[in-house]
């Protein structure tokens, strides 16, 4: 048991992110309620659980046999880390958002997936879902500042989670190429060095380069194809934020882009992502 | 079902490309003295009425100089022609500062051995002073790059919107017209000219000074239209020595704003502290700030102030009447547009309609931790915020029952707690603060003893 737990990679990030939060609420000013902690959770771990239980008993034709609960079990660390996203990006001032967006995000795993992939972020997924279609969700980009410090975290804790998940290459790529074209803007602009440093210190971008770009369950599976990916939605995200002036660039620009790891997925074959590193157990041979 | 999925998001992300045209716009630029005078301008207001991407501009003007000195050099996002500038009324101004300022409130303790209770509020606040004029037309200065793309006059003001296409050009103009430009000016209007902006340049014509009762100039209105929704603060720490304050009062319909490119911290609110402060209000919130910044690395915008226009609780002023807000750039109150899904596609230019919403934002900035011009975003955030100090007057009648006596034997702990509290907020000394507590004067045979009973 220990040994799956330790394997698993989402448990870091799980870590990671529930350590992020402590630290925002704890240390920053931030207008999150308590009450809306805790209905996040409850709607993202009852979608999950009714949604895969739904989608088994479809396969599996023993209604809560021991593998149904299995895979319920296994989908559930998933849901996890979508609400710790929830909880840490999106802000609104209903119950009735956060449902939708807890419940959108989850939802999303089932609905917009081939195989075994889904091709949406579920965090978001469900924040997309609550800005397009409620009247009181938010992002806040401005919520973690800038210091020093806080970006060493982000970078620290996020360089574990990605040396285990193998995904430092996206988070490489979609960081370098958006910091390229920021350095080119600024360059043409003609603006000191502390204006390129300021805008891509900021804790909002790092968290999502480091957390939300890098998810192996909805990005490409080939390095190539998550090159590619991750570039496009930098040139997005540059684009949506220099010349549409929105301060919710990133999440657009990959919500915009997410469909594209179909295509991506399709042109490049690669081999699937798994959460553990031990794959499927040997056959036994029987002689 | 997978290509109709694959097709809506297409379509989705489509959609969200082609629902928005970029044009931009900004404010606050930096004083600029036409003759040697020695110019500060540390301190600035503006209101901001923005719904969608409409947004009508106020600045106000604090200019403390020889007003035929006066200048002022304003990047903004689009050309603006005569009807698109007013003059705006200082009264207003003061208004949302009265209404907005973070407020003192006291409460009187009852006597404890009669409970009941009174409370009464009170608060601080700031503050100068309508009719529009004549002529637009276009000019060029070819070998400068430089456009005068409108020239007219409103109220005392005659101002020029130009266009230049590289700094150099555009600084020698300056100069050549007789504006004083500080050192560095250059590289900022270089960024400025590139993100496509026009420059508002206004100076004050005399005659048309003379023609008014006060000789105060008065705030300056831009209405335009446009996706950026930001105030340049580049400009304008070119000739500033040290930190500078600004208030931005943000009218909104949905809710909240907030900066979104910096991080924004709510003032430290509902505090009690001693009740001396209440004759030194003013210098105990101006240190409270300091305190509050210096804490927060300097690199912060404070929310002092976020509520629904309706109401107050407790006022510190009555809350605007609708002509009142409306001559604050209000537009949205009488408009008949409304959309059933007003935010399904975001930001969309429609104005809603509504109430509205302030936000009071005051940050004191500097080159050093404001590299960047101040970013803005509206939020449906309803959450009413105000910076508000408690101070509670002890009842001073006499202890003539035990629950009095134990109150008053409770009064120097609290009133050290509001020492420390005080003392924790302003950064002052606490043996000065201790200094200044109210002496509680404790019966010496305070409570009735058990002998007394017998014993009389």
């Amino acid at each position: 048991m220990l040994d799956t737990i330790s394997k698993d990679a989402r448990n870091y990030q799980i870590l990671s992110l529930f350590l992020f939060l402590v630290l925002g609420i704890g240390t920053r000013d931030w207008t999150l309620k308590p009450e809306l902690i805790v209905v996040i959770f409850a709607t993202c771990l009852s979608t999950q659980i009714l949604m895969s239980w739904l989608v088994n008993i479809n396969t599996l034709q023993t209604p809560l046999s021991k593998s149904i609960k299995n895979q319920i079990w296994k989908g559930l660390p998933s849901a996890v880390i979508t609400a710790l996203g929830l909880c840490l990006l999106l802000r609104a001032g209903s119950y009735s958002t956060m449902i939708m967006a807890g419940f959108g995000a989850i939802a999303s795993k089932f609905i917009f997936r081939i195989g075994d992939k889904h091709w949406f972020n579920p965090a978001n997924f469900g924040i997309i879902v609550a800005l397009l279609f409620t009247p009181d969700a938010w992002v806040s980009p401005g919520q973690w500042g800038d210091e020093v410090w806080y970006a060493l975290v982000f970078v620290a804790l996020g360089g574990m989670v990605l040396k285990r998940v193998g995904r430092w290459d996206t988070t490489f790529a979609f960081f370098t190429s958006y910091a390229g074209l920021e350095l080119i803007r600024n360059l043409y602009l003609g603006w000191s060095w502390d204006v390129l440093g300021h805008r891509l210190m900021s804790g909002s971008l790092l968290l999502f380069a480091m957390f939300m770009v890098t998810d192996p369950r909805s990005i490409p599976n080939a390095r190539n194809a998550r090159l590619i990916w991750a570039v496009a939605i930098a040139c997005l995200t540059f684009i949506l934020r220099n010349f549409f002036f929105m301060p919710e660039a990133v999440f657009y620009a990959l919500f915009a882009l997410s469909p594209l790891t179909i295509v991506l997925d399709y042109l490049y074959k690669a081999p699937r992502f798994t959460w553990f590193k031990v794959q499927m157990p040997k056959p036994v041979i029987l002689s | 079902m997978k290509p109709i999925h694959l097709i809506f998001s297409l379509i989705l992300s489509l959609l969200i490309a082609f629902a928005f045209n970029p044009i931009a716009w900004a404010f606050c630029g930096f004083y600029v003295s036409k003759a040697d005078a020695k110019l500060y301008n540390n301190a600035s207001q503006v209101v901001i009425a923005r719904d969608g991407d409409r947004t009508i501009l106020t600045m106000a003007n604090d200019f403390q100089g020889d007003v035929k000195d006066f200048a002022i050099v304003v990047p903004v996002p689009t050309i603006l022609k005569k009807d698109q500038v007013r003059i705006g009324d200082a009264k207003i101004i003061e208004r949302l500062d009265a209404f907005s300022a973070p407020r003192l409130v006291e409460y009187f303790d009852s006597d404890p051995c009669a409970p009941q209770y009174v409370m009464e509020s009170r608060m601080p606040s700031e503050a100068a002073r309508s009719n529009t004029a004549t002529d637009a037309q276009k000019s060029r200065r070819g070998n400068l790059g430089v456009t005068i793309e409108e020239k007219f006059t409103v109220g005392e003001y005659d101002i020029l919107i130009l266009s230049a296409k590289e700094s150099g050009g555009l600084e020698t103009w300056l100069i050549q017209n007789g504006y004083r430009l500080p050192a560095g000016a250059s590289q900022v209007l270089q960024a400025y000219i590139r993100q496509n902006m026009k420059f508002f340049v206004a100076k004050v014509n005399l005659e048309e000074l003379a023609k008014n009762e006060t000789q105060f100039l008065r705030p300056l209105m831009m209405a335009f239209e446009s996706r950026k929704f930001m105030l340049p603060i580049r400009l304008g720490m070119l000739n500033a020595k040290g930190d500078q304050d600004l208030l931005v009062y943000i009218l909104t319909p949905k809710g909240q704003a907030e900066v979104s490119n910096y991080r924004m911290v709510s003032i430290p609110t509902d505090a009690e502290i001693p009740v001396f402060v209440k004759d030194e209000f003013a210098g105990f919130y101006k240190s409270m700030f300091q305190t509050a910044h210096r804490r927060e690395d300097r690199r912060v915008a404070f929310l002092e102030y976020a509520w629904d226009m309706g109401s107050c609780d407790p006022c510190s002023a009555e809350p605007l009447s609708p002509e009142e807000l409306t001559k604050a750039g209000v537009f949205w109150l009488n408009s008949p547009v409304s959309s059933p899904f007003n935010n399904s596609i975001r930001r969309s230019a429609v104005p809603s309609r509504g109430g509205v919403f302030i936000t009071r934002i005051h940050i004191r900035y500097n080159r050093d931790k404001f590299p960047e011009d101040l970013m803005f975003q509206e939020t449906s955030n309803q959450r009413q915020f105000q910076g508000r100090y408690i101070m509670r007057h002890a009842f001073k009648g006499e202890a003539k029952c035990e629950a009095g006596q134990a109150y008053r034997k409770s009064l120097p702990k609290r009133f050290e707690k509001e020492a420390q509290t005080l003392a924790q907020l302003t950064d002052w000394k606490i043996s000065d603060i201790r200094r200044r507590l109210p002496v509680v004067e404790v019966q010496k045979n305070p409570i009735q003893q058990f002998w007394n009973n017998i014993w009389r």
